[in-house]
């Protein structure tokens, strides 16, 4: 309502006041024009009694004296009656008037009432602005607007629904009906679902028809009255936001226009939450690759600096001193064992980046002998604790060599450095797969750890004093992913780890090369 | 005390950095021990009393943080040059605080660490404070 309607009315009310003559009323009140008018009439009736009986007497009394002098001439009974006749109008017109201020100042009340109602709605807007924008969290959020919604509408219980990725709405704001917390629900079922699926907000008085809405939420208080909208933020539906009332209360299509106006302002401020939260979640990723980033080029200087110190000692050494032809083997062979390690290490990134570029490695499946390649395998770590292989003499499997190598290289590679000598290589083979074992006698690997070993950048040894960067066994599994076969890590008999490897059979018929 | 018979141990996990060090030190006329991991060293310290420890950082199970912990325990601590591929300035900071005396990055040159372990032989304590707390100093600076 704008200032020029309420101050027309203002005039009109005073004008409707002074005819009423109640002029002493700057704002009349109902209770004034009530006390005026009862005097009006009661003014009114006491002369309309004293004149209707002045006129009986004196039709009574013709030969009274007084009534004789009163009533001649007939002019004056003329002009008494007259006299009568405008109080009458006067008394009537004055009630026209007091009809109309009463009309008036009814429609002042009801006014006066949707306005202290829309004050109260805005300034709950108000405060939920406030609230919700010093807080951030989600749960925090939802609160404050399932409170306020129940505060707003003097409802006893509500809750917030919000739309799931598998398309269930789930109450994960629940006031007043705690048992509900959790509670899933299809679109299209209950209550919930009908105003989530439609996009229109819903007002039930008494309770819900369980067979127009199947599936609803169950509740510990019956309701009596509730009101259901949903939550829509730019377009996209976040989920329903509903409030209900026990038997003392009946919502009323005003509680609904209030409620679905609250909830505009609800979703942006749920939009937002999420937001922040998507923002905080992403800082805290990129924050952990910052230091995966660091840690990764710390550990990989340090895997390039130890086998280069063998390397260039063993060459500075050899220059400088006068070796006989065995001392000079023993160098040969440590430049050789830690050139191999270099390969190993430079292998392995190129194959983690590969796989990370490509998502897969190309292959070129051949026939090859499994057991020939873990005897060869076995042979590139000599010089280093003693590797026993049990297994057939032969073992025919189609499979690209060069990934098989890489991955038998890392699991005896991964025994040797963070297990204990023994180890050993267990081949077998059925008509389905082959599988091989490789065992150490180490601390072996905690349950708990048996999956996380095979990410990236997972290290066990938090001291860092464990050779490795990180990325052995993640190849093996990404590689064996890519031929079809499987990786996993188990404790060996008596103690230890025992890293296996399966790989499907395949009939030599079916390579292609 | 003439520096080379003095007795040196040598610590580290790697079998060929070892071999590497006992020809280095051998060369120059010292009679190095060698120890392949920490727990072994610490005894063998306590029982040979050795005069100056070159002590690899990054090793399994007892790790040369805790070999130098232990060292300075002692009543007689020998001296400790460590020789690591952890190059960051927090670790050589590190390895001066626990009380080694010198600080070496891998890979390192053999005839630059023999003349080192040769300087802090002959170092005399007095000296020696010194430099460690000038080591300290140019550290933090």
């Amino acid at each position: 309502m704008n200032e020029a309607v309420v101050g027309s009315f203002k005039e009109r009310l005073a004008r409707e006041a002074r005819i009423s003559g109640l002029r002493d009323f700057s704002t009349p009140s109902l209770e004034a024009v009530e006390r005026r008018r009862f005097q009006l009439w009661a003014v009114a009736l006491v002369l309309l009694v004293a004149l209707t009986g002045a006129t009986v007497m004196i039709t009574i009394w013709r030969d009274f004296p007084v009534a004789q002098s009163w009533t001649t001439p007939p002019a004056f009974r003329i002009g008494m009656l007259l006299l009568a006749l405008g109080f009458c109008a006067y008394v009537l017109e004055k009630e026209l008037a007091f009809r109309r201020l009463t009309a008036m100042l009814i429609d002042e009340r009801v006014l006066t009432a949707a306005l202290s109602n829309r004050l109260k709605e805005l300034s709950t807007l108000l405060v939920v602005g406030q609230a919700v924008n010093s807080v951030l969290g989600i749960e925090d959020v939802l609160q404050i607007i399932l409170s306020s919604a129940i505060e707003l509408l003097g409802g006893s219980e509500g809750s917030i629904m919000l739309l799931q990725e598998t398309g269930y709405l789930q109450a994960v704001c629940v006031m007043g009906n705690e048992s509900a917390k959790g509670a899933k629900v299809k679109l299209g079922h209950g209550i919930a679902g009908r105003v989530a699926l439609t996009g229109e907000p819903l007002l039930l008085s008494g309770r819900a028809d369980p067979e127009m809405f199947p599936d609803q939420v169950d509740r510990s208080q019956p309701v009596n009255s509730s009101v259901c909208v949903p939550l829509f933020n730019r377009g996209d539906l976040l989920g329903v936001l509903n409030v209900s009332a026990g038997a003392d209360r009946v919502f009323t299509e005003y509680d609904l226009r209030a409620m679905t106006l609250f909830a505009e302002h609800g979703a942006i401020s749920i939009a937002n939450a999420r937001l922040f939260e998507a923002e905080v979640e992403r800082v805290a990723e990129l924050e952990e690759v910052s230091r995966l980033k660091s840690q990764f080029v710390a550990t990989v200087s340090h895997e390039l600096r130890t086998p280069l110190t063998s390397i260039l000692g063993s060459v500075i050494t050899m220059r400088n001193l006068d070796l006989d032809k065995r001392e000079s083997e023993e160098f040969l062979q440590t430049i050789e064992r830690q050139g191999r390690r270099l390969l190993r290490l430079v292998e392995e990134l190129l194959t983690a980046a590969q796989l990370e570029r490509e998502g897969a490695v190309r292959q070129y499946p051949e026939l090859i002998d499994l057991s020939v390649l873990v005897a060869e395998v076995v042979r590139d770590f000599e010089g280093g604790p003693t590797v026993d292989v049990v297994g057939p003499r032969s073992c025919q499997v189609v499979g690209d060599g060069e990934i098989l190598r890489r991955v038998l290289t890392n699991l005896v590679d991964n025994a040797m450095k963070h297990g204990e000598p023994p180890v050993q290589i267990l081949m077998e083979s059925s008509a389905e797969e082959v599988t091989v074992r490789i065992r150490d006698h180490g601390p072996g690997v905690p349950v708990a750890d048996r999956e996380r070993i095979f990410e990236r950048f997972t290290r066990l040894d938090q001291t860092g004093n464990r050779p490795g960067i990180g990325l052995g066994l993640p190849i093996v599994r990404e590689l064996l992913a890519a031929c079809d076969g499987r990786v996993w890590v188990d404790e060996a008999p008596g103690g230890g780890a025992e890293f296996g490897l399966a790989l499907p059979m395949r009939l030599p018929e079916r390579v292609r090369r | 005390m003439s520096s080379s018979r003095a007795k040196i141990l040598v610590i580290d996990d790697d079998p060929d950095v070892l071999l590497l060090l006992r020809y280095t030190l051998e060369a120059e006329g010292f009679h190095p021990s060698l120890a392949g991991e920490g727990e072994t060293a610490l005894r063998r310290i306590e029982g040979e009393h050795p005069d100056l420890v070159l002590l690899d950082v990054m090793m399994p199970v007892m790790d040369g943080w805790a070999v130098l912990d232990g060292i300075s325990g002692l009543s007689r601590p020998p001296r400790v040059i460590v020789v690591s591929a952890k190059s960051g300035e927090i670790d050589r900071v590190r390895a001066i605080k626990l009380g080694a005396s010198e600080y070496v990055t891998k890979p390192f040159d053999p005839e630059a660490l023999v003349k080192l372990v040769r300087a802090v032989l002959e170092r005399s304590p007095a000296e020696q404070d010194r430099r460690r707390s000038e080591q300290l100093a140019s550290l933090r600076a």
